[in-house]
């Protein structure tokens, strides 16, 4: 089944979604001090490297080559929150933007007649997606000791409204493309 | 904790003459062009000099002199 523009621009947004993460998540682990934290940040670098990687390899074996997509979102995350200092902050910036990512692919999934390489790939990532969430609840929740309950949930608050401004400014074009998706196949 | 030395640290970081460091009155900004070398610049200072700053400490930090004046204030209080 040859892929539609839709298909093929929502790859490639997963695409350069998953080597921002990588960029990102790369020089953190960088520059991170040794311990469990540095461990847990340099799999999850290696993981979205993969992930991107197997997106790239999906539209290869659908025939297709990625399209060229602009925008480092995790630039947009900073400057509608401001700079994280911190690895508390840091570890806050990527819960909500690893949530954002699941939310995303959980919802192509429900696509009917879903190519079965589409769904293959979203399995295989989501299940790593998950890895991710749980690490970094788990690590703010041992961090509450250094920065303090209140102050962890005042930062994922910041966040929270960050994301929703930049899934206006920017990401509802996935929003759009999978809900064209969803209505084209159900109908 | 003397502005010296936590200059020369980040002179180090920034892999550039600590001369440049050398008017406080500088914009962060015109010193480190790429918003994420700051986020490692911060992290580094952090660890080196056994601080801790949260987002809220540094709103209102512009200059190179206002870094350094929120640095020494943490570190004594």
């Amino acid at each position: 089944m040859k892929l539609s523009e839709n298909d093929k621009w929502l790859l490639s947004f997963y695409r350069t979604s998953e080597i921002s993460g990588a960029l990102f998540f790369g020089r953190l682990a960088r520059s991170l001090p040794a311990g469990p934290i540095q461990n847990d940040l340099t799999q999850h670098f290696a993981d979205e490297s993969a992930h991107s990687s197997y997106w790239t390899k999906c539209l290869n074996d659908l025939g297709e080559n990625p399209i060229k997509i602009s925008g480092a979102y995790q630039d947009m995350y900073i400057e509608a929150a401001g700079m994280p200092t911190n690895i508390m902050e840091i570890l806050g910036i990527t819960l909500i933007f690893e949530k954002r990512v699941i939310g995303q692919y959980a919802i192509h999934h429900q696509v009917q007649d879903l190519n079965p390489r589409i769904k293959t790939t979203l399995d295989t990532i989501m299940n790593d997606e998950k890895w991710h969430v749980q690490w970094v609840t788990d690590a703010l929740k041992g961090l509450e000791k250094d920065y303090g309950e209140e102050q962890i949930k005042n930062t994922l608050k910041r966040y929270r409204d960050a994301d929703q401004e930049v899934y206006k400014k920017t990401l509802a074009e996935h929003g759009e493309r999978v809900e064209h998706i969803l209505k084209g196949r159900l109908t | 904790m003397n502005r010296d030395t936590v200059k020369a640290f980040m002179a180090k970081q920034l892999n550039i003459p600590v001369t440049k460091l050398a008017d406080e009155s500088s914009n962060l900004t015109d010193l480190v062009h790429e918003s994420f070398i700051l986020i490692e610049l911060v992290i580094a200072l952090q660890e080196e000099f056994q601080v801790r700053l949260v987002q809220d400490d540094l709103q209102e930090v512009k200059s190179l002199g206002q870094l350094l004046d929120v640095l020494q204030k943490k570190k004594n209080n």
